[in-house]
């Protein structure tokens, strides 16, 4: 009978031995998954690896960080920085007005009481045909007074309209001519969109779809890990001379469909 | 980092420095304006649907003195020296401060007899204490003389609940002010 206890015992101790062994190897192992993923040894995950490219082919840029939330935002790095715009409004305000670091995006329309091609945008704030998409803001940005027309500026833009008399933000944002516009990210402080057209309705519809594309389920919860690597790898691509739909990207059945 | 001091905006002797997220206007009401003659080289005006002033369009022979509005949310173009058209944009974290000069036959009087901007507390603040009542906000008004000039002080927060840390982003604001004599 003390025997056969003795060797019940032998048993449940090598039993765990193994036991224990088992557990450390799975340890070990989630431990080196941990830092494949970015984990750092032995504390609390410090992001993904760094992407690694082959000698010769072009780097992926660093992202930057929000300036709202602190977090670091991808692909911000390749768009043109905000600035806050500073001028003169039609009242004689001396204004500031927020485009960086503020949880909106701001839609500022440079347009000219001169310019013929303003006057489609002109008439759209007079009529009260076109606002600005929820979660934005409008402001109409001309040059300033010794360039501009405030009298007639006064009868082209109803009051309701904000509008600031600024060269130094058509400097700033480097507008080539008006009318032009540029969509801004408040969180992010950079430009999310530019470019020109006769109207804002027929401009409205791509502001309006960058800026709800921005907002989307299901851009907002695809995983980061996902959509940096997506990134970076569009970047390498086109950094190689690889764009959208070239011939390289796809195998000889796919190419004959293409 | 290195700590930066706030961008500042100036005008009618009046400064202040703005801090994250906070946007500023500095004016002085245009009394009695008349619109100019449209040049004939410019492309006719479209057709105007609503008053130019539709706040601020004063009386004849009203005086007018500058006045400073400080917001943490979008300042709307249209708004009335006390912030109408601007709160009932406001949501509960937001903040709109209106400093109002008076004429100068209103130095030495009782009501402006106090000195120098206040610094608030959260009591202060009161759902009465606003010039219209909005549901969920509370304001405060309060009449001092700065530098031998006459003002009136208005504050609007956008939840009366959140007063504690409202009134710490108030009063920081109001650190920033500087008034020239």
């Amino acid at each position: 009978m003390m025997a056969l206890l003795v060797v019940e015992t032998v048993i449940l101790a090598v039993l765990c031995v193994l036991v224990g062994g088992l557990l450390r190897g799975y340890a070990s192992v989630l431990r080196r998954l941990h830092q494949l993923d970015g984990g750092a040894a032995g504390g609390p995950a410090a992001g993904p690896p760094p992407f690694r490219t082959a000698p010769g082919v072009i780097e992926p840029v660093a992202d930057i960080a929000d300036p709202v939330t602190g977090q670091r935002i991808e692909g911000r790095d390749e768009w043109a920085a905000a600035h806050d715009i500073e001028g003169v409004s039609l009242r004689g305000e001396i204004v500031s007005v927020r485009t960086l670091g503020v949880p909106h995006d701001t839609v500022l329309a440079f347009l000219s009481a001169s310019c013929e091609g303003c006057a489609g945008f002109w008439h759209e704030l007079a009529e009260g045909g076109w606002t600005a998409p929820p979660g934005s803001r409008l402001l109409v940005v001309t040059k300033s007074a010794e360039a501009e027309s405030p009298s007639v500026l006064s009868q082209l833009c109803p009051p309701e309209v904000d509008l600031v008399l600024s060269s130094q933000a058509w400097t700033d944002y480097s507008v080539p001519g008006s009318p032009y516009l540029v969509v801004t990210d408040g969180r992010t402080g950079r430009v999310k969109g530019e470019g020109s057209g006769v109207s804002f309705s027929q401009i409205g519809g791509l502001i309006q779809q960058s800026i709800a594309d921005s907002r989307h389920p299901a851009l907002a919860h695809r995983p980061d890990a996902d959509r940096r690597r997506e990134r970076d790898i569009d970047r390498i691509l086109l950094g190689a001379g690889i764009g959208p739909n070239d011939p390289s990207l796809y195998g000889a059945a796919e190419r004959d469909e293409h | 980092m290195a700590v930066t001091a706030p961008r500042r905006l100036a005008g009618h002797g009046l400064s202040v420095g703005l801090l994250p997220q906070w946007e500023a206007r500095i004016y002085r009401r245009t009394v009695g304006a008349v619109p100019a003659a449209t040049p004939a080289s410019a492309p006719a005006p479209a057709p105007a649907k609503r008053s130019a002033q539709p706040y601020g369009a004063g009386w004849p022979g009203e005086q007018s003195h500058p006045i400073l509005h400080l917001a943490n949310f979008p300042l709307p173009a249209a708004r009335g020296d006390y912030g109408t058209g601007a709160v009932e944009r406001m949501g509960p974290e937001h903040i709109f401060l209106a400093l109002l000069e008076f004429g100068a036959d209103c130095l030495g009087t009782a009501l402006y007899a106090p000195t120098g901007l206040p610094r608030l507390t959260p009591g202060q603040f009161n759902p009465n204490g606003m010039q219209r009542r909005v549901a969920g906000q509370a304001g405060y008004q309060h009449f001092f003389t700065e530098a031998g000039r006459p003002f009136c002080l208005y504050v609007v927060i956008g939840s009366h609940r959140q007063a504690v840390p409202l009134t710490k982003q108030v009063n920081a604001v109001l650190e920033q002010i500087e008034v020239a004599r």
